[in-house]
């Protein structure tokens, strides 16, 4: 029970931290980058859920936000619908890719699947220039409205998207669903043998973090009012993976730290100028070398077990 | 038609290059090596750095450029591969962070501009009618030279049935006595010094810039998972298959759409046979 009441006033404490920090120090620059790393967080979290949980690593996330960010770009500019349909039309559109391309491919293992996925990704990227009559080619969509018109009141909105996906997915992974996404992880033919309708769930892991990732994409449309094919990026899903891997994998929570750690980790790289990716590419490979089970959650259960000792 | 002939040859021999080494690397090692594109950058680079700056002849830099990088990947392989082999996330997260320090390393070193790999061969040759570049047809020469020499080399040696023992079963070719750490990095060694060779025929007709790693990677990959994952003679077949797709399909239809050829196949060839034509390992 303790354990439990640590957990809830850490989750308070980083949603008072989150909302605290634009306020403390101001500024439209800092609303801005934590504006983009609580979408990143959205996108972390969704990820972790499918791939974490169940073990396949999804190299190709960044078709779904990109569906997402598109859907929300065609609605608002070419069909006019209020920046609001956005959010629910493109978690559809991204359930429905999340089926498409699952059915085929989920039946892969390890490596087979993050390169099925990735290769999914770059079709799509590749299709946004090749029908660039439609999509507006490099240039992408432009000119989408914005859902809030305060900076601050955007980022609030962001914040809580992650809140509550990030409570939802957690409560999920908890769940007897969890288990069994993590049941599957460990051996997928014993679950078969014991009944479990391994296909089901593995399909409706990937749809469910599909369209929270496609969520998070319309989001950042209407926070950048433009969407590219950059977005289908393989380099989008990569950087998601590093920070679900910095943040602990199969913890949910987790990868909400590891997104807000790495986007500011960026930032304040900044005054480095170009040797800022230098610097951030070998940050990442002392991390991965020294601590392989990730920075933020194997430190919060750590702070957790210290304090129930000391209780 | 036979422009179509010449030129699918010589994409397939470079893909064939690079794809062999990745599959040979997983087939040995199980390491899914994502710098494998580095090391095809690497060695471009470096008959660019060789030549240009310590003025070195063409030759001699060529075949320092691949023995340094064959050196890099052993390093890699011992220092940072090695520990993380358990787990397979890990091993393509980290040779994935290599891939990008080495990006940002030539990136700080040469600047973003495309640079100049000198050619071995400058003159143009004319068969039935098609011009061909001299250093496309010394890639395609080269290329298959060098698979040969590697294939002799795996089925005729001492050293190469050791390799091949291991890549069949680790375990029991330790018990037998053969040291699979070592034959792990001779491996990454010959597979990173292919991808060398790669960058350094195919870099005068290619351009040579710090991103450059990545296509490949993404095509050797797809290459590898068509012919199936470890499998030397798959990957070679369906690096032609592929080189020939790719330039028919651009050709006939639009260069914008070569691009996708590869990727696509790779997906169809996931859904339908996972395995790959001559993999034997499963998938699933």
């Amino acid at each position: 029970m303790f354990g439990k009441r640590i957990d809830y006033a850490g989750a308070v404490g980083f949603i008072v931290f989150m909302a605290a920090l634009p306020l403390v120090f101001g500024g439209n620059y800092l609303i801005g980058v934590l504006t983009v790393s609580v979408i990143y967080g959205i996108w972390a979290v969704s990820w972790d859920f499918m791939s974490g949980l169940t073990g396949r690593e999804n190299f190709g996330h960044s078709l779904f936000i990109g569906v997402g960010a598109y859907t929300a770009g065609f609605l608002n500019t070419a069909f006019g619908f209020g920046g609001w349909w956005s959010l629910p039309a493109a978690m559809v559109m991204a359930m429905l890719f999340a089926v498409i391309i699952g059915l085929p491919t989920l039946r892969l293992k390890g490596p087979y699947f993050a390169l099925a996925m990735l290769s999914g990704a770059v079709i799509m990227q590749r299709l946004m220039l090749i029908f660039w009559e439609q999509t507006g080619g490099e240039e992408g969509i432009n000119g989408i409205e914005p859902l809030i018109r305060s900076q601050l009141g955007f980022y609030y909105f962001a914040l809580a998207a992650l809140v509550l996906v990030t409570a939802l997915l957690l409560a999920l992974a908890r769940s007897h669903w969890g288990l069994i996404l993590r049941a599957i992880r460990g051996d997928e033919a014993t679950c078969q043998a014991a009944g479990i309708n391994v296909t089901f769930y593995k399909i409706a892991s990937l749809v469910i973090s599909a369209a929270f990732a496609g969520a998070g994409g319309a989001i950042y449309a209407h926070y950048q009012l433009q969407v590219s094919p950059q977005l289908f990026a393989v380099v989008t899903s990569i950087t998601i993976i590093t920070m679900v891997y910095v943040g602990g994998m199969a913890s949910i929570y987790g990868p909400v730290g590891g997104a807000i750690l790495l986007v500011l980790l960026t930032e304040l790289l900044r005054e480095f100028g170009e040797w800022r990716l230098m610097i951030y590419s070998c940050t990442l490979i002392l991390i991965l070398f020294f601590v392989p089970h990730g920075l933020i959650a194997p430190t919060w259960r750590r702070f957790r077990s210290k304090l129930r000792r000391a209780q | 038609m036979l422009e179509i002939l010449i030129h699918g040859a010589v994409s397939s021999a470079i893909y064939a290059m690079l794809a062999v080494g990745f599959t040979l690397i997983f087939g040995v090692a199980r390491i899914l090596n994502l710098a494998h594109g580095s090391f095809y950058a690497l060695g471009a680079y470096g008959a660019y750095f060789f030549t240009s700056h310590l003025k070195l002849p063409l030759l001699p830099a060529a075949l320092l450029a691949m023995a340094v990088v064959a050196l890099f990947a052993i390093v890699v392989e011992k220092v940072l591969v090695r520990p993380m082999r358990r787990s397979q996330l890990a091993v393509l997260m980290i040779t994935l962070a290599v891939a990008l320090v080495v990006e940002q390393a030539l990136f700080l070193t040469f600047g973003s501009e495309y640079r100049n790999v000198p050619a071995f061969v400058d003159a143009k040759f004319s068969i039935g009618g098609v011009d061909v570049g001299g250093q496309r047809l010394l890639a395609l020469g080269a290329s298959i030279a060098l698979i040969a020499l590697l294939w002799i080399f795996i089925q005729r040696t001492r050293l190469g049935s050791a390799i091949l023992a291991v890549s069949q079963d680790p375990e029991a070719a330790d018990y037998m006595g053969i040291p699979s750490d070592r034959i792990f990095s001779i491996v990454m060694g010959l597979s990173a010094a292919l991808a060398a060779a790669a960058g350094v025929l195919a870099g005068p007709f290619l351009t040579v810039q710090p991103t450059m790693w990545l296509l490949p990677i993404v095509k050797a990959f797809a290459i590898v998972i068509v012919g199936g994952l470890g499998s030397i003679p798959g990957s070679i077949l369906a690096a032609l298959m592929l080189g020939y797709a790719e330039t028919i399909v651009g050709y006939l239809i639009s260069t914008s759409w070569t691009e996708i050829v590869s990727v696509l196949a790779t997906l169809l060839m996931l859904i339908f046979r996972p395995a790959g034509i001559f993999g034997k390992r499963a998938a699933f």
